[in-house]
């Protein structure tokens, strides 16, 4: 029974991104490429930033502060790097057209793109998923459970479950937007990432108050959902719009 | 063909080396985690054969006592691929085979026997010995049979690879933990030299293989496709030109009218070629011949008539003892011609496709065994030291397809490895865990 409910908890972290590692990036060997260095990208990211912090952990218990500062440089931090995956990317854009060229198949279509930025923030959601949520349901497979002192209502494994299911679906699809919006110089696409994201950190600092989880959870969601539903809407605008341009089929 | 993009085809035989491996450190962490309280903690090998590491004793004297032991069983390693290179220099290849067939026999009935029987214990699984003892045997000549004969699907054989790497690599998680991670990086240095350095033995071996137009008596995991991958000829071995002209630069492209003309003129020519391919397979029933395995070598050594070895050239996997240790770890593209240059260079790779990628056993074996032993902390420390092997296997064979010859797949990727396991169960896992009891996330 334990060990059904860690996969359980695995799964509705992890669940979501699964069915789409499955339905879309593994057809294609080089989404899995992306992904994976995406993932490792975050994974060095979490390193540097907990090698900064190391000197002051463990922070105090009752103080809410550095852990806002700590979100704060972060999640700065992070955005940093993505700009920097961006610019990578674009060079790797670069390659593969021109590889495309020499062996005369067609350039990289608007889906592909979308794809790689998918197959990106994908990579970073599992990775914070991974090793937030994930590493830390070792003891969900034994035979008891645990609740956190501020979240007394629910067992911790569940809620850092459901925190990083909001979490993962925010990484994803504002590497989508973040992309779209540096190719198309689209100002307001480049600022609402970073905005998303650090509303998203702040918000989880709601949880520090007790019981705070109960109204900190739900605007975690309503974050995610509103990217979510930004996201749709602006690949929606981007396919019509090539559709009419070029007039061909899109794939 | 036309509305196909270059991404369905792109990495395909990166992707073609990862996924066993991944599969393989995958059910070697499962193993770890559910018999490691149940296994006897000490077990006498090679690779422990001066100290005996007892938890209680202090760490000068671990250091020591596992120094000693990583240098002890890189020189029998050493020593062990230096009698394999003389005896395959003397031509006693029918006996490597015999050996080896005698090893891997050894490795799956008696090494993965006892894994099955804790398995069995564990697990509480109602079995009784008779038939547990036929289908142990069954599997085990299974296995022997499969590596060798050349009428086995290659589904199989490298299946039965990944099986042996993961018993071998279950085997070794046994050993005391300073142990372990000298060894891994003695291992990693000493892949280095055997690969790299003129009179290293694995290059000599390699070289001799090749000069001599024999298959490498090595146990290999090929990562040739199952299927003949007539569709996607050129996407498939795309790896070197796209690094080629990422890494290269201008050389590549400035050419690029008669490239593209020329390599597209023979390209369809290869595409019905692979078709005949795989006809000729389906013909002889199952038995796997690569006509095209032929290929390369014919430029490579002239020799025009196909031997009995060329014949065989894909489908026999020589195989070295895994039971005294002795692995090889190195990646090895044969036959990719040295004219990047070019414009026919495409369409050798063309041809080249179904030799695919090789990688030692050995490699399978020590990413498990690393992996394995990260489990043994945290899962966390499995997923930063999986993603540091693949990123590092990653960057091996990007550097195979710039530089064309075999190279070692352990220094990067064991490297980075270690490197990530200490980092994050130092750095990272305070941290995490100091946010995550907090419910703070980013």
């Amino acid at each position: 029974m334990t060990v059904a409910a860690g996969i359980g908890y695995a799964l509705l972290a992890l669940g979501p991104s699964l069915s789409l590692f499955v339905s879309v990036i593994s057809r294609k060997p080089f989404l899995i490429l992306t992904l994976l260095s995406s993932t490792l990208v975050w994974l060095v990211s979490l390193i540097v930033l907990s090698g900064l912090w190391r000197p002051f952990l463990p922070l105090k218990a009752n103080v809410v502060w550095p852990y806002a500062l700590l979100v704060l440089s972060s999640v700065c931090f992070q955005e940093a790097l993505r700009f920097l995956f961006w610019k990578l990317y674009m060079r790797l854009e670069d390659v593969l057209d021109s590889f495309a060229d020499r062996i005369s198949r067609p350039r990289l279509f608007l889906t592909d793109k979308l794809q790689i930025a998918l197959a990106g923030g994908l990579g970073h959601g599992v990775a914070h998923a991974v090793f937030f949520c994930l590493s830390l349901l070792t003891p969900a497979f034994g035979p008891a459970t645990f609740y956190v002192d501020r979240c007394s209502k629910v067992p911790f494994f569940l809620i850092s479950a459901i925190i990083a299911l909001a979490f993962v679906t925010i990484h994803t699809f504002s590497m989508v937007i973040a992309f779209e919006g540096y190719a198309k110089g689209n100002r307001v696409d480049q600022v609402i990432v970073p905005v998303i994201h650090l509303s998203a950190g702040m918000l989880t600092l709601v949880n520090f108050a007790s019981e705070g989880c109960m109204i900190g959870v739900p605007l975690l969601y309503l974050v995610a959902s509103l990217t979510l539903l930004h996201c749709g809407k602006m690949v929606w605008q981007r396919l019509i719009e090539s559709r009419n341009q070029s007039g061909s089929t899109l794939r | 063909m036309e509305s196909s993009s270059i991404l369905d085809s792109l990495g395909v035989e990166i992707i073609g080396v990862m996924a066993p491996v991944s599969i393989c450190m995958f059910l070697v962490v499962l193993l770890t985690y559910s018999l490691s309280v149940t296994s006897d903690p000490q077990i006498r090998t090679a690779a422990n054969l001066i100290y005996v590491e007892n938890p209680s004793d202090s760490a000068t004297v671990k250091l020591e006592g596992s120094l000693e032991n990583a240098i002890v069983f890189v020189v029998v390693v050493a020593a062990v691929t230096f009698v394999i290179v003389l005896l395959f220099y003397y031509n006693f290849t029918n006996f490597l085979k015999h050996y080896m067939r005698f090893s891997a026999f050894f490795v799956l009935g008696t090494m993965g026997g006892a894994i099955f029987l804790s398995i069995i214990q564990h697990f509480s699984i109602p079995v009784d010995s008779i038939t547990c003892f036929v289908l142990l045997f069954n599997f085990t000549v299974l296995g022997t049979l499969s590596v060798f004969s050349e009428g086995m699907p290659i589904v199989v054989r490298q299946c039965y690879m990944v099986v042996m790497g993961i018993v071998v690599a279950a085997w070794f998680t046994k050993l005391p933990e300073w142990t372990t991670w000298f060894i891994l990086v003695a291992l990693a240095l000493y892949d280095l030299v055997a690969v790299l350095a003129p009179g290293g033995p694995l290059k000599l071996l390699v070289e001799l293989a090749s000069t001599r137009d024999e298959e490498l008596p090595a146990m290999v995991y090929e990562a040739r496709p199952t299927v003949s991958r007539g569709r996607n000829g050129g996407g498939g071995s795309s790896l070197r030109v796209l690094v080629g002209g990422g890494g290269g630069g201008g050389g590549g492209v400035s050419d690029s009218g008669s490239v593209e003309l020329q390599a597209v003129g023979n390209h369809n020519a290869n595409l019905d070629y692979n078709a005949v391919a795989v006809m000729d397979r389906d013909s002889v029933d199952g038995v796997v011949r690569s006509p095209l395995a032929g290929n390369p070598r014919e430029t490579h050594s002239a020799s025009p008539a196909f031997s009995e070895h060329s014949r065989e050239l894909g489908s026999i996997v020589n195989r070295e003892s895994v039971a005294e240790e002795e692995m090889s770890p190195l990646v090895e593209l044969m036959g990719w011609g040295d004219n990047r240059e070019e414009p026919r260079g495409l369409v050798e790779e063309s041809d080249d496709i179904d030799r695919g990628i090789k990688l030692g056993l050995g490699d399978f074996i020590f990413y498990s065994v690393l992996v394995g032993r990260a489990a043994m902390y945290d899962l966390m420390t499995v997923y930063a030291c999986y993603l540091a092997i693949i990123s590092g296997l990653g960057c091996t064979l990007i550097l195979l397809s710039v530089y064309n010859k075999a190279l070692p797949a352990l220094p990067i990727s064991i490297m980075l490895g270690v490197v990530f396991y200490f980092l994050t169960r130092l750095l990272m896992e305070p941290f995490v865990v100091g946010m995550t009891t907090n419910l703070m996330m980013f």
